[in-house]
């Protein structure tokens, strides 16, 4: 039974995915466009040459970050939906830092830099978290209210102390993320990102720590009456969670964005949590589901230049997709659907005549 | 400062809370009959975004926003019966599934715009709903303009108040619906169709939560763009939270929120040098205050969030 829940739920994304590509061919179909084109396009945009795979790569770094910020805390219990407000502040904290930090070597500044952005995380995760543990309060809301206003206090800096001429931004960071091959964009983010992956998958799977947290995550009361600390456990979770996501944000500002502007950060904070859904819950799927968003949303400009067909077509796929992979993984869980398969597992050991 | 106290200020900014509250509170209602039927219905950003492309379109088209307000309801519904029969039918954490509607639906709603206006930059404007003052009422000195000179829509909110009063808790069938949320053993037993109350609690979520929507594109402003709820949604939650549960509650915390809103435009005005962002964090801050200092921990239908399988014995 334990192979068949495996099984299960690696099938349940990949039928998702292929079921939400079919829809969204009818659905270029039905606006007049040519599906085999679109899709041409699409892969062609994501994987059609070196500049293109790179391109996807580093698209797909702030997503697994996010994804990873979410995962995290899901597995814990906890709904942390502050990861795009948390992301922003990594990188707030790492742009602050920039100007305290110009003489140093590169490589310190970077280590700093990334520091400060996981404490900046850590904090603005952490204020849901003391709301939820101190006063029982949703931490959705809180999470999301501190997103708004993570975006604004962002906007407020790059427009106003730390603006860069007459533009909206704030001045590029000198400290960069050194290429890791020789002709491609690709900056060392991707190694961050996946080395913290696998410390996230050893941690959750492989420790004692990580078993505990798991365990409030799936049954609180039970973790309780085991004496496992509830409350600090998820004050824990939340702070790790927020400090992932503000590593991303840190990353991606030295790794390719260099400079904090309106738009930073759009949007990675939703696609993580819905990544983290998608990727059942498991740092690798984590990996792969935020790869293939990037895939989609690197494809969709090429799509929208070669077909015409507009990028929103992507957005519904991406939607698409986690309506039905959520939906998928429920279906199993109904008692009709479970008894179903107790009872063929049964028959095809002999058990019960037929 | 002078300007603060000036009569005409404070009645234009009471106005305009009236104006700014009106969809947070549609919407907080519709969250209010969703949770006391036990489903929470996170996704309603999501739902208000269609409603308001639907409810703009509509309008466009037919040059009349109250068939903009229509649609966007039925818009509202059809989106909510996605979310219904996965989480009432299937049985999905009704959170999750919640988030993942706030992700489908404005994607959805920003392609159909995308797809008939085309992909440009330049906002289209569809026709603003006319205000109609009540005949009397509305000449009443000073209390006259800002109660009574309003679109129908906001007329309409403030009325569901006490509608909602009456429903809920002096007829008969309110009792069976709030006994859904709380108890639905209970309810099954005396015969209540607790699946059934589920659907029409989303129903009207829906249809509540798209009208919500919908004010946001004919009434307040007439043109639509991506990031028209900017959030409303989510306060339109924590409104029912700090109202704790009851539609007077859910009023007063709704006419604070838009109070603070219409606040924050207004100090955007008055001191231009001041960044506008600052006074634009300040609805959220409120929130966030008042969530802290009166929100409690396990208040709400008892039953609320959890999926009902009528098999399970």
């Amino acid at each position: 039974m334990n192979t068949k829940n495996k099984i299960f739920k690696v099938l349940v994304p990949i039928i998702s995915i292929l079921a939400s590509f079919l829809v969204g061919a009818i659905m270029i179909s039905a606006i007049g466009g040519n599906a085999k084109d679109a899709y041409y396009y699409l892969f062609l945009g994501a994987f059609g040459s070196a500049s293109n795979i790179s391109e996807t790569i580093i698209k797909a770094v702030p997503l697994i970050f996010t994804g990873l910020a979410a995962t995290f805390a899901y597995r814990c219990g906890v709904f942390n939906l502050g990861a795009e407000g948390q992301f922003v502040m990594g990188a707030v904290a790492s742009i602050s830092l920039a100007n305290y930090l110009a003489g140093l070597p590169v490589v310190l500044q970077l280590v700093i830099s990334i520091t400060g952005g996981a404490i900046a995380g850590g904090l603005w995760g952490l204020i849901p978290g003391i709301l939820k543990v101190t006063r029982g309060l949703n931490e959705m809301i809180v999470s999301i209210m501190l997103n708004y206003i993570a975006i604004l206090f962002m906007s407020y800096l790059y427009s106003g102390p730390l603006r860069d001429g007459s533009v909206p931004q704030t001045a590029a960071v000198t400290a960069k993320l050194g290429r890791i091959f020789e002709n491609s964009r690709v900056h060392a983010g991707i190694a961050i990102v996946l080395i913290i992956a696998v410390l996230v998958y050893y941690f959750l799977f492989y420790t004692a720590a990580g078993f505990k947290l798991r365990s409030v995550g799936l049954n609180s009361t039970a973790a309780f009456y085991n004496g496992f600390p509830v409350k600090k456990l998820m004050l824990l979770s939340f702070m790790i969670s927020g400090a992932i996501a503000g590593v991303g944000g840190s990353v991606e500002l030295h790794g390719t964005q260099f400079r904090l502007m309106s738009g930073f950060g759009d949007g990675y904070g939703f696609d993580g949590v819905a990544i983290a859904l998608i990727g059942q819950l498991n740092p690798i799927g984590t990996v792969l589901v935020a790869y293939l968003f990037a895939v989609l949303r690197k494809g969709a400009t090429t799509m929208q230049v070669g077909t015409g067909m507009p990028t929103s077509v992507i957005d519904i796929i991406q939607a698409l997709v986690i309506v039905f992979a959520v939906a998928g993984s429920t279906i199993i869980n109904l008692p009709k659907i479970r008894q179903f398969l107790a009872n063929r597992s049964q028959k095809n050991k002999g058990e019960v005549q037929e | 400062m002078s300007a603060v106290l000036n009569i005409n200020f404070i009645q234009e900014l009471l106005l305009s809370m009236i104006r700014m509250a009106t969809p947070i509170l549609i919407v907080a209602l519709a969250e209010l009959y969703s949770e006391r039927a036990g489903l929470v219905n996170i996704g309603l950003d999501g739902i208000m975004a269609f409603g308001s492309l639907v409810g703009f379109l509509a309008s466009y088209i037919t040059g009349d926003p109250l068939i903009g307000i229509l649609a966007g309801a039925t818009g509202g519904i059809a989106i909510n019966m996605v979310y219904a029969f996965c989480t009432i039918t299937l049985g999905a954490e009704q959170i999750v599934y919640g988030m993942a509607i706030n992700i489908f639906a404005p994607a959805l709603a920003s392609f159909i715009y995308k797809i008939y206006f085309g992909i440009n930059s330049t906002l289209i404007s569809a026709t603003l709903m006319r205000v109609m003052p009540v005949p009397l009422l509305s000449n009443i000195p000073f209390i006259g303009p800002i109660l009574f000179n309003h679109t129908p829509i906001v007329y309409f909110a403030y009325l569901l108040v006490p509608i909602t009063c009456i429903l809920l808790n002096k007829t008969k069938a309110g009792l069976n619906f709030r006994s859904v949320g709380e108890y639905p053993r209970a309810a099954e037993s005396l015969g209540i169709n607790v699946i059934g109350q589920k659907y029409l609690a989303a129903v009207i979520c829906g249809g509540l939560a798209g009208i919500g929507g919908a004010y946001l594109t004919t009434c307040y402003i007439s043109t639509y763009s991506d990031g028209v709820v900017s959030g409303r949604g989510f306060i339109a939650l924590s409104a029912v939270i700090f109202g704790r549960w009851m539609p007077g509650g859910v009023l007063m915390a709704a006419l604070l929120f838009g109070f603070t809103d219409a606040l924050q435009l207004r100090m955007q005005v008055m001191s231009p040098d001041t960044p506008f962002q600052l006074p634009a964090m300040i609805p959220y801050l409120c929130t966030l205050f008042v969530l802290a200092f009166f929100g409690i921990k396990k208040a709400g239908p008892k039953a609320n969030g959890k999926p009902y399988f009528k098999e399970e014995r």
